[in-house]
């Protein structure tokens, strides 16, 4: 159980970065490189917020999430309007990530940083396993999340357009939506929940500089597995991929993580290029 | 005046002469004794630039994300380091080994791309460098795993021990002949080929390329280079370690493409001088490093599309411009010109069917096209006319029905091949390869005419010669029939649309293809336009071409063609010479829908396929 | 007769730099209908994605209740009470009835509250779409997305509606009871431009016909002057 319970707080982690994936894709099938590099940001001003000022957990949340959100805004202005093809996209929301993680090692150095959580700092025992607060945490902001996304998707006049837009941008625009700046919208939301996500993450990962690379590629597997555009299957997918790379690296040896993982990631695409539960494929072209 | 007459004299020296100047004077470094930290310096650069020129190619020319290079630089230093290790020294056979390790890497990870698009591919590859430490630690007793590969003995060369300075001309050398190849490659059918599948694969494969095979010549190609540079790597240390293959110098490698402009073959050595000057300077530079290259992507993303490379390109075509080299305007077709025989096929579709879902969008529809005929076919939005047309080019597999082409059955699903007996298209959205001359376009029509070889394109054998020599021929034939052989040196996506279209007929009756398939060839062309195109379609058909023409124009299908088919609703509604069509009652009916019209199915006109096809 | 609405004069447009369209003008008043007719290819429908700011303008002008509309973004356009429904029944497939009609009223800027109440006033319109209204729009038959597709154009209370093909895939009897909706609409006032292929039908219903051909206008006329169905048919022949 308590493999279990790290798999799943592991896989929660990709899950969140598929969600911020997949808030961009459908709003503007746009494929966010530093997505993981956004989330990394939100840990170290956590970090920042919390040890380094002492400030309260609520206000390090705000703090870290207004923040993220400006660090998305400039993302998107630099990044991804200027530029029209989704493939080029790929290379400046990387270049972008790789800035930050950079800006990032000049600021915080390379050493990890461990960034407390709210609660107690022993694991509790639940259904005969152990986990910590932080991991529990994570679990439930990932299912949350996904949840309040769907529901935004389904009630709010915003929430529709988005999915509107999603599956035909140009009658979109001829029902008065402003698919642009719905665009826009939907990157600086990614870097809020990004704030959000860095403060759950940090606990778990640590707040450290390299940790964009691994994550964005594990996240992207999250995607993968569950489908481009479908918020469920992230999480899934998510799950999945975090609980394959516990149990390899219990039963056959931490070197074998990473290759278990792409091994999914590989029979996955071959088998089932639109993931488990999507509905649009990647364009081919 | 003096900077102008400068430039001419300037661009009158062949342009390998400055790479060959720059070749020669790193080759003739070490009689100047510049140092050790100088050759290191160059040593390290031009194996970042092999890695770089793999980049270029993949990503550069063939637009395929495979950008995980720095996984197959790993392969090619530990596969040298191993058998080094093991006793194997010699240089020759270490490049060799390397090399073929990396194509390995390069081709297994290119697979999910053959099937999937850039983003799965730009993932998987760039897994590969996360997945490096872990193989390593898991062949540790090999490797040396986390404490890096060491105990590598000196390199040789076929049994001579190579000094510091042998082995830094070993690496010039080597750097320099796979620049040359690289420079053979991209200025051969196979680097047009590279373009043409970046531009669109359904372009590729109606001019007969297998777009399976030309992907995975890129990634071969582009990993062998990386390879090499491993091997170059391990000897230049005698000690391998992880450091030098994570994501900094993965994302190194990418920012020194994008830098010196990945469309390029010296702009890789470009940024790699830059990138490795940038990574060598003082500590305080090193942890600037990567915001640095996070910029170098972002910029050169956004900005220079062309990099460096691009740059000076757009640079000197202004300096020539002033300085009158360039191309004049275009001129009218050339109407006296001589056309050779084309040997038409005959083209017949009998019973054809086709449903998309629950849509029929084609019920039992035959069609014979002959040789030395213009058969139009025309019909109303939705009527079919372009499911048929993409039927006989295989994009689509038919429910029933046959097709033969001077009897022998085409076969479905297989575009490329279908291209190669003999079928030429022209589409409705001209597709018209970025940074490639007008000339070059038309040429690589000929890609199935007369196989070339990368052997025979590398070493420019006699025979490679040749057809590159027939290849420009027949371009220029072309060009005069169209009229653009005045623009033949200009690149071909700036030309006006009118002219795209010309040439995209150009192209097409390069190969002396059976039949041709014009797909609204007339589309937005003025009437003068539509006039010259007119004319050149008469004198390919009088040439003996067979030529099916999809058209809205009517005035020009009546005044062109000689036998016109007629769709409606996924049917032949009628057939036969321009009068009887023009006087037939029932065909305005169609298009105008007659107050007595059968009951049309619900949905049975919409082709769910048609959006999809305008690339 | 009132000022025109909508008056289109010499425009040329097309996709990028392929021209589609030459030089077209025509007028659209309040309460009438302006039936655009020509073959396919001939630029009818590249004519109304530039009105509704889809195609670039490459010349001539669109006055739209006398100011230019080139000044304004295509979202914004709607903004201004033009609605234009798409051929081919563009609706948003996954969602429902619904959403559909309430995405239909974005540009009215109301709360999802307020635009519930907006429903009825389709649903009067299409008392079909109040049965199907939890339905996904993609299950919808072809003549009832159609009106999906009429009803999200009118959830925007637009003055202009523009309307490409409606008849377009639909049973003859559906087309009649289409075209009876569409002629009844202009009784309220709205300025109404209908792009057809199928001329009969459109020229029962139209107060004033334009025929284009290969991107140029070659009739055009009020419905009483030319009562020649003929010479309009001969003239979408391009004879």
């Amino acid at each position: 159980m308590t493999l279990i319970y790290a798999g799943l707080s592991l896989g929660a982690v990709y899950a969140l970065v598929a969600i911020g994936y997949n808030i961009v894709f459908v709003a503007s099938r746009s494929f966010n490189f530093a997505q993981a590099q956004l989330m990394m940001i939100g840990a170290f001003v956590a970090y920042t917020g919390h040890v380094t000022l002492g400030l309260p957990a609520i206000v390090v949340v705000a703090l870290a999430m207004v923040v993220v959100m400006l660090v998305a805004a400039i993302l998107e202005r630099v990044a991804v309007r200027p530029v029209a093809d989704h493939q080029t996209q790929l290379i400046t929301t990387l270049g972008f990530g790789t800035v930050l993680t950079g800006l990032a090692q000049l600021i915080w150095g390379s050493q990890p940083l461990d960034v407390p959580f709210f609660g107690a700092k022993e694991a509790m025992t639940l259904f005969g396993g152990r986990l910590y607060s932080f991991e529990l945490g994570l679990i439930v902001l990932s299912v949350v999340l996904v949840a309040v996304i769907h529901l935004y998707n389904r009630r709010m006049m915003s929430g529709l357009a988005i999915v509107a837009m999603s599956q035909d941008d140009e009658a979109a625009v001829l029902r008065g939506i402003n698919v642009r700046k719905l665009a826009f919208a939907a990157f600086a939301i990614t870097g809020l929940l990004a704030g959000l996500m860095g403060f759950f993450i940090g606990p778990k990962t640590f707040a450290v500089a390299t940790l964009g690379s691994a994550l964005a590629l594990k996240g992207f597997v999250a995607l993968a597995i569950g489908g481009f555009g479908s918020f469920y299957g992230g999480l899934v997918g998510g799950f999945v991929v975090g609980l394959v790379e516990e149990h390899a690296a219990r039963y056959l040896g931490s070197e074998f993580s990473n290759l278990s993982v792409f091994l999914i990631l590989i029979l996955v695409l071959m088998l089932r290029p639109t993931g488990l539960f999507g509905q649009t494929q990647e364009r081919t072209v | 005046m003096t900077t102008v007459n400068w430039w001419k004299t300037l661009r009158a020296v062949p342009s390998w002469v400055y790479p060959a100047t720059l070749g020669v004077f790193l080759l003739v470094l070490p009689a100047l004794q510049p140092g050790y930290s100088v050759t290191r310096q160059v040593e390290l650069t031009l194996i970042l630039a092999l890695i770089v020129s793999g980049l270029n190619l993949s990503l550069g020319y063939a637009g395929q994300l495979a950008i995980g290079q720095v996984a197959m630089y790993a392969a090619g230093a530990y596969t040298a380091g191993i058998i080094a290790v093991a006793g194997v020294t010699d240089i020759l056979v270490q490049l060799l080994a390397a090399g073929l390790a990396a194509l390995v890497v390069g081709i297994v990870t290119g697979i999910p791309g053959l099937r999937l698009g850039s983003w799965s591919l730009a993932m998987t590859s760039f897994f590969l460098v996360l997945l490096v430490p872990d193989i390593v630690s898991i062949f540790e007793e090999h490797t040396g795993g986390q404490l890096g590969l060491s105990g590598i003995p000196g390199a040789t060369l076929l049994g001579f021990e190579l000094t510091p300075t042998h082995f830094y001309l070993t690496v010039v050398t080597v750097t320099i002949l796979w620049f040359a190849a690289f420079r053979n490659i991209i200025a051969s059918r196979h680097g047009i080929a590279f373009q043409v599948l970046k531009q669109s694969p359904v372009l590729a494969s109606s001019v007969g390329m297998s777009v399976f095979r030309v992907k995975l010549s890129g990634y071969a190609t582009g990993a062998i280079p990386a390879g090499l540079a491993g091997a170059l790597f391990a000897n230049l240390d005698l000690f391998v370690s992880l450091e030098a293959f994570g994501f900094h110098v993965a994302t190194g490698a990418l920012a020194a493409s994008i830098l010196g402009g990945s469309v390029s073959v010296y702009g890789a050595v470009l940024g790699a001088a830059v990138v490795e000057y940038a990574s060598s300077q003082s500590d305080s530079f090193q942890e600037y490093s990567l915001v640095f290259f996070g910029l170098f992507l972002l910029i050169g993303g956004v900005l220079m599309s062309g990099g460096v490379a691009g740059v000076a390109r757009t640079f000197v075509a202004r300096l020539d411009r002033a300085a009158g080299l360039a191309g004049r305007g275009p001129s009218k077709a050339g109407d006296g010109e001589a056309i050779h025989r084309i040997e038409g096929g005959l083209l017949d579709a009998t019973g054809v069917s086709k449903a998309f879902g629950g849509n029929q969008v084609l019920t039992d529809v035959s069609l014979r096209a002959e040789p030395g005929r213009v058969t139009a076919l025309i019909g109303p939005n939705g009527s079919g006319k372009t499911t048929l047309l993409n039927l006989v080019c295989g994009y689509y597999r038919r429910d029933a029905g046959e097709i033969t082409l001077d009897g022998t059955p085409i076969r479905t699903a297989a575009t490329h091949r279908i291209a190669r007996l003999g079928v030429a298209r022209t589409f409705q959205t001209p597709l018209i390869p970025p940074g490639i001359t007008v000339r070059d376009v038309v040429a690589s029509g000929r890609y199935t005419v007369e196989g070339t070889s990368f052997a025979g394109a590398i070493l420019r054998t006699p025979r490679f010669r040749a057809i590159q020599r027939r290849d420009r021929q027949r371009a220029d034939e072309m060009l005069r029939l169209v009229g653009l052989e005045d623009v033949a040196d200009t690149e071909a996506a700036t030309l006006p649309l009118g002219m795209r279209r010309m040439l995209e007929v150009a192209r097409a009756l390069v190969a002396e293809p059976k039949v041709l398939l014009l797909d609204e060839a007339a589309s937005g062309l003025d009437e003068g336009e539509v006039e010259t195109l007119a004319g050149v379609i008469r004198r390919i058909r009088d040439a003996g071409c067979t030529i099916i023409l999809v058209e809205h124009n009517f005035g020009l299908v009546l005044s062109l063609a000689d036998e016109i088919v007629v769709l409606a609703r996924g049917s032949v509604l009628a057939s036969g010479t321009p009068s009887d069509i023009a006087n037939d009652p029932r065909v305005r009916d169609e298009y105008l829908g007659a107050s007595d019209a059968d009951v049309r199915p619900d949905d049975s006109v919409t082709e769910p396929a048609a959006r999809q096809e305008t690339p | 007769m009132t000022d025109p609405l909508l008056t289109v004069e010499h425009l040329a447009t097309g996709y990028g730099d392929l021209r589609a369209v030459w030089d077209v003008s025509f007028q659209v008043w309040p309460g009438r209908i302006t039936v655009l007719l020509g073959r396919n290819g001939s630029g009818k429908t590249t004519s109304l994605r530039a009105v509704a700011g889809l195609n670039p303008v490459h010349g001539g002008t669109m006055t739209y209740d006398g100011r230019s509309l080139e000044s304004v973004a295509a979202h914004g356009r709607v903004a201004l009470g033009v609605s234009y429904v798409q051929e081919g029944k563009r609706v948003f497939r996954t969602q429902t009835v619904r959403e559909n009609l309430l995405l239909g009223g974005y540009s009215l800027k109301l709360r999802r509250r307020a635009l519930e109440n907006e429903l009825d006033r389709i649903y009067e319109l299409f008392p079909i779409l109040h049965d199907k209204r939890d339905d996904p729009a993609g299950s919808l038959s072809g003549g009832q997305q159609q009106m999906v597709a009429i009803g999200q154009a009118l959830m925007a209370k637009p003055r202009l509606l523009m309307l490409d093909e409606p008849s377009g895939g639909l049973a003859p009897s559906v087309v009649a009871e289409v075209m009876a909706r569409v002629s009844a609409l202009k009784d309220s006032g709205l300025a109404i431009l209908l792009v057809e292929q199928a001329v009969e039908a459109a020229v029962d219903v139209a107060d004033h016909v334009t025929v284009i051909d290969i991107g140029k206008v070659v009739v055009s006329s009020p419905v009483g002057e030319i009562d020649d169905l003929e010479r309009i048919k001969d003239a979408c022949m391009g004879r």
